[in-house]
């Protein structure tokens, strides 16, 4: 790889006190390449523009300013932390054409693109995509209550850590106030919500609804919305059979009303088998955001709908007795496992004032389940669902707030579970918390 | 406990680099920068491959000298890929290379569904064969009409008309003048990377047509080729071709 800044070296830039060490290249895109460099002794990443890019985006350092500015919407943004502009007789440009860069954090050990989980080169649960599924729409709702969107939301700038469920979202440079021009990146093939494709609008909040969605059904389904028998039927996807899948003449491969896109057995197996473990509630989202919102941008699901509907979506999660794979399913449903096809008889709950929560090893509690005000989070669980070490088969409910709790039996025997300690629900009927009741449904 | 098994869908994106072995590239040290340039851009090209899981990059090569002859006949991913050197020696049959490429790019053997598949010209000289009825069979092809053509002029001998004329009547894209081995390894890169991205989609879109070096007529977004550390900012020329 050829680097634009020479690695090894350490540079001054306009704005910053002492000098920036290029320690390595990271990666290169269309717009600019990415180092790892150390700032008086902090490891950093920066973000270095091409001079075609800085040409075709005069807003760019504006935009950029305006962003360090406000400060980050959301913990998952690896938000640009200062702008960094050439020194004069650098080497790096000066003039019209001077160089121009940001510095943001580094991504941490842990993740990997989205991209690694679309491929299939990755192990995660099912529980997992779901839970980075909700931190994405947090992360955009949060975007869009400051009056920002994102523009160029694709799997390319998604980063996925497989073992907790969380996401970092990169590339925030293309951010801006919502509706307000400026930006040369417009979208990526396949994500662009299609007024944009078509050149009609500039992205927007709403565009970025769009792309979000198409986002969360390659997270949720490893599979593009849009491919299906119409794509078959291209023999060579370039950029014309692009806009016309995409933009001119859309269909999402379930919609309800227009079945020329359907899935190929063979071809697409794997979305035929991934899109019918989710609930109605989600595939309705979906079919309505690829469906009425193609046109109507303001038929599409909006974050806080994602939200509801994914943390809902959590509590079903219950484990098929004879395979033990993740099902999704109403709690008080009995129905059949999507992996083995063994019965699923409804599991034992949990029902709290603002939610009903299956009994499966993993699930948690969270405060929006005891308070009907409380909006959906997943950061700081107050109890989670555990089997005993040597027993499987016995699931408990561990304590993991600050409070001693209290665990009523059948029999009226009550016994105290402490910060820390997990409670059997065999024979739990109710479990005071300092948050409220909650009820345990056998 | 765990996703189902399944990946997203993707399409063959072929990779096909016309290399020059005639006698001229024994000079300076062409052939060898052309075999290093390549070899050093694989791990690169891989990378590009591992982020675009909606394409399946493989590599062929075919070499013309005395005659044209595939030096990498079967289609390989290019995480597998180990760049055997290419021998210099010979005249300069380009239009016979052009016929070999046109008889993989027909349909079978070629698939029934794929992306535009890329074709790299690298030459120093003048074809010294029937270049016009090669290029002639090349451009029957359909997928050859659809492939994102790129050339690459070793040197300052190169026939620019006849590279220009395997690129095709572009209106900005024009051969990548080679100059030295650094430059080579630069274009060698930006065609088997940034031209693979956008071939397989994953490049982001620009705002306003024309953006770039786009075109409404190719068949994907080309990105900018990147500046080097050895052309600083401010002499950087317009990056269009």
């Amino acid at each position: 790889m050829h680097w634009i800044l020479p690695i090894g070296s350490s540079l001054r830039f306009v704005g910053l006190d002492g000098p920036v060490t290029i320690r390595r290249g990271l990666g290169g895109g269309s717009q600019g390449q990415v180092f790892a460099v150390e700032v008086g002794g902090e490891s950093l990443a920066l973000k270095w523009y091409f001079p075609g890019t800085l040409r075709r985006d005069p807003d760019l350092a504006e935009r950029l300013a305006e962003s360090i500015r406000r400060g980050s919407p959301h913990g998952d943004f690896l938000w640009p932390l200062a702008l960094l502009r050439a020194e004069a007789g650098a080497g790096l440009g000066a003039g019209p054409a001077a160089g121009l860069g940001y510095l943001m954090p580094l991504r941490p050990p842990g993740y990997s693109g989205a991209v690694e989980h679309a491929a299939g080169r990755v192990a995660i649960s099912l529980q997992n995509v779901l839970r980075a599924a909700f931190c994405l729409a947090s992360a955009f709702h949060a975007l869009h209550s400051r009056g920002l969107c994102y523009k160029d939301i694709s799997l390319g700038n998604l980063f996925l850590d497989a073992g907790r469920g969380r996401i970092l979202i990169g590339d925030n440079d293309n951010v801006a106030v919502s509706g307000r021009g400026g930006g040369a990146v417009i979208g990526t093939w396949g994500f662009m919500a299609p007024e944009v494709a078509l050149g009609r609008s500039r992205p927007d909040g709403a565009s970025d609804l769009f792309s979000l969605a198409v986002l969360l059904f390659h997270l949720l389904t490893r599979h593009d919305p849009f491919k299906g028998a119409l794509e078959r039927a291209i023999p060579c996807l370039d950029l014309p059979s692009r806009r016309r899948l995409y933009a001119e003449d859309p269909v999402f491969v379930f919609d309800p009303r227009d079945p020329r896109n359907r899935p190929d057995p063979i071809e697409h197996a794997g979305v035929l088998l991934t899109w019918p473990i989710y609930p109605r509630a989600v595939q309705q989202l979906f079919e309505r955001s690829f469906g009425e919102g193609l046109a109507d941008p303001g038929c599409r699901a909006l974050t806080g709908q994602w939200r509801q509907a994914l943390a809902s979506c959590l509590d079903q999660r219950r484990l098929c007795p004879a395979c033990g794979q993740e099902n999704f399913l109403e709690p008080r449903s009995a129905g059949l496992c999507w992996a083995c096809a063994a019965p699923l008889p409804p599991p034992p709950r949990l029902r709290a004032a603002a939610a009903l929560v299956s009994v499966a090893a993993g699930n948690e509690l969270h405060p929006h389940h005891l308070d009907p005000l409380a909006p959906e989070e997943l950061e700081a669980p107050l109890a989670r669902v555990e089997a005993h070490p040597q027993r499987p088969r016995l699931l408990g409910l561990r304590n993991l707030s600050s409070e001693v709790w209290s665990l009523g039996l059948a029999g009226g025997e009550e016994i105290r579970v402490a910060p820390g300690e997990t409670g059997s629900l065999a024979r739990a009927e109710t479990l005071r918390t300092g948050a409220g009741v909650i009820t345990i449904e056998p | 406990m765990a996703f189902p098994n399944v990946r997203l869908a993707n399409r063959p994106l072929h990779f096909i680099y016309i290399c020059d072995c005639s006698g001229s590239m024994e000079a300076q040290g062409k052939i060898e920068s052309l075999n290093q340039a390549i070899r050093q851009s694989l791990p690169g090209m891989a990378a590009v491959a591992r982020e675009n899981p909606e394409a399946r990059v493989l590599v062929r090569a075919v070499t013309f000298a005395d005659a044209a002859a595939w030096h990498l006949a079967t289609p390989t991913p290019v995480e597998q890929l180990q760049w055997r050197d290419l021998r210099a020696g010979g005249v300069t049959a380009l239009g016979e290379a052009l016929r070999l490429v046109a008889a993989a790019l027909q349909s079978p053997p070629m698939e029934e569904r794929a992306l535009p598949p890329v074709l790299v010209l690298v030459s120093d000289g003048q074809p010294t064969d029937d270049f016009e009825a090669g290029l002639a069979v090349l451009m029957a092809q359909p997928w050859a009409r659809r492939s994102v053509r790129l050339a690459i002029a070793m040197g300052m001998d190169a026939d620019g008309e006849v590279l220009q004329r395997f690129i095709g009547p572009h209106p900005q894209r024009r051969p990548l003048q080679a100059g030295n081995a650094t430059t080579l390894a630069r274009h060698i890169q930006w065609a088997s990377t940034a031209v693979v991205g956008a071939a397989s989609s994953g490049a982001s879109r620009l705002a306003g047509a024309g953006a770039g070096s786009g075109s409404a007529a190719d068949p994907v977004p080309l990105p900018d080729l990147p500046p080097t550390e050895l052309d600083p900012f401010e002499d950087a020329e317009p990056l269009k071709w």
